[in-house]
């Protein structure tokens, strides 16, 4: 437990204005593009990696803000990409942070647009070829233990009291057996966050 | 019938309506309403086409489904601009909120908001599993797969990738379509 927190002391934030890092960072977000199975959210736990653990440019905190802001925000929620970006170059000034925002968000895209316009383009043979099958079949279960694995990291991230947790749960619940927007749990958990009822 | 193929900007301006008008969510259901309904470019089977290519392929769905609509009609050059027509206005927002985060997140009482914010949101990211566990309920080899990445991921502390590159075979010839019986 000691060794884990020297180590978060001594994580200094990875600056992108070195040609090695953006070089080690861009390789990164480029393959993992190519593995954001089930709609993009099974990649949530790899960014916190990234973002906390591995490069050090936000808090556990400020990864948990950003998306929940993401979230909160209209469009799709892959968009947090974006918002890693602007937190990685935020030291060096907001021209700089929103260059990099742009630059990850096009990094994180590029792949799986390249690939899916190859998979429009051939679909007609694709369609009933045995590797399509197998694939939508065989992926279907790993990207249902991937997305328990980011529920639990993020619900750990959080890091709220039990009111907080408490929310949390029953937000879970919500959104499985009623059509509520979750624009109404955010503003309301947002008020009782304010209220002082849930902390971190 | 279908109209005929949209040019360029046509499909960046159209993109850019599905993007405002689902400012309050429901992304998938207004690009069916515009690009189908009322511009007419495609054919509720292709739409629907669309979605199931989108769902298979790596990327974010609705991101993929731009991806897909502007390719149908222009290739690569299409794909783009549907796919910028569909996030510059979103995304551009997103990242003016992101600036007044990282300038505002210390004042206390932003922060007090953002924590019960931040509870809600981390109950949507908790649901998602559960939303597709019913549907691998009665397969046994489903759920061991899952449990297994599962573990790998949260109590080994596994990356994605390797996880994916290792489970993501053995899945698929456990799945792989079994030939017919008769010849």
């Amino acid at each position: 437990m000691s060794g884990l927190l020297a180590a978060a002391v001594a994580c200094e934030p990875a600056r992108l204005s070195h040609l090695g890092t953006l070089v080690q960072v861009l390789w990164q977000f480029l393959s993992l593009s190519l593995f954001s199975l089930g709609g993009g959210n099974t990649l949530l736990a790899e960014y916190h990696h990234l973002a906390v653990a591995q490069f050090c440019w936000l808090t556990n905190t400020q990864f948990a803000d950003l998306y929940a802001l993401a979230e909160a925000a209209p469009g799709p929620s892959s968009m947090l990409v974006g918002l890693l970006g602007l937190g990685a170059g935020w030291r060096e000034g907001p021209l700089w942070a929103l260059f990099c925002a742009y630059g990850a968000e096009a990094a994180i895209l590029l792949p799986s647009t390249l690939l899916m316009v190859m998979a429009c383009l051939s679909w007609k043979r694709l369609e009933l070829s045995p590797w399509r099958v197998a694939f939508e079949r065989g992926l279907g279960p790993i990207t249902l233990g991937i997305l328990f694995a980011v529920g639990l990291k993020i619900l750990r991230t959080a890091d709220t009291n039990w009111a907080g947790v408490a929310v949390s749960v029953l937000v879970c619940v919500l959104m499985l057996r009623t059509r509520i927007s979750p624009l109404w749990f955010m503003a309301v958990a947002g008020v009782l966050g304010g209220l002082g009822v849930i902390n971190r | 019938m279908t109209e005929p193929r949209p040019s360029l900007s046509e499909l960046f301006w159209g993109m850019l309506q599905v993007a405002l008008s689902a400012f309050g969510g429901g992304l998938s259901a207004w690009s069916q309403r515009i690009v189908v309904e009322q511009r007419r470019w495609m054919s509720n089977e292709q739409f629907l086409t669309g979605l199931t290519v989108a769902r298979l392929f790596p990327g974010p769905n609705q991101i993929n489904m731009a991806v897909y609509i502007g390719a149908e009609f222009h290739g690569l050059p299409g794909a783009l601009v549907a796919l910028a027509g569909m996030l510059l206005l979103p995304f551009s927002l997103l990242m003016g909120l992101g600036l007044a985060y990282f300038h505002f997140h210390t004042i206390p009482s932003v922060d007090r908001v953002l924590a019960g914010v931040v509870a809600a949101a981390a109950g949507m990211a908790l649901s998602m599993g559960f939303k597709i566990l019913d549907q691998y309920w009665n397969d046994r080899v489903a759920l061991l797969l899952a449990a297994v990445v599962f573990l790998a991921l949260s109590l080994f502390d596994q990356r994605l990738i390797p996880v994916v590159l290792i489970a993501g075979p053995l899945a698929m010839a456990w799945y792989w379509p079994r030939r017919q019986s008769n010849p």
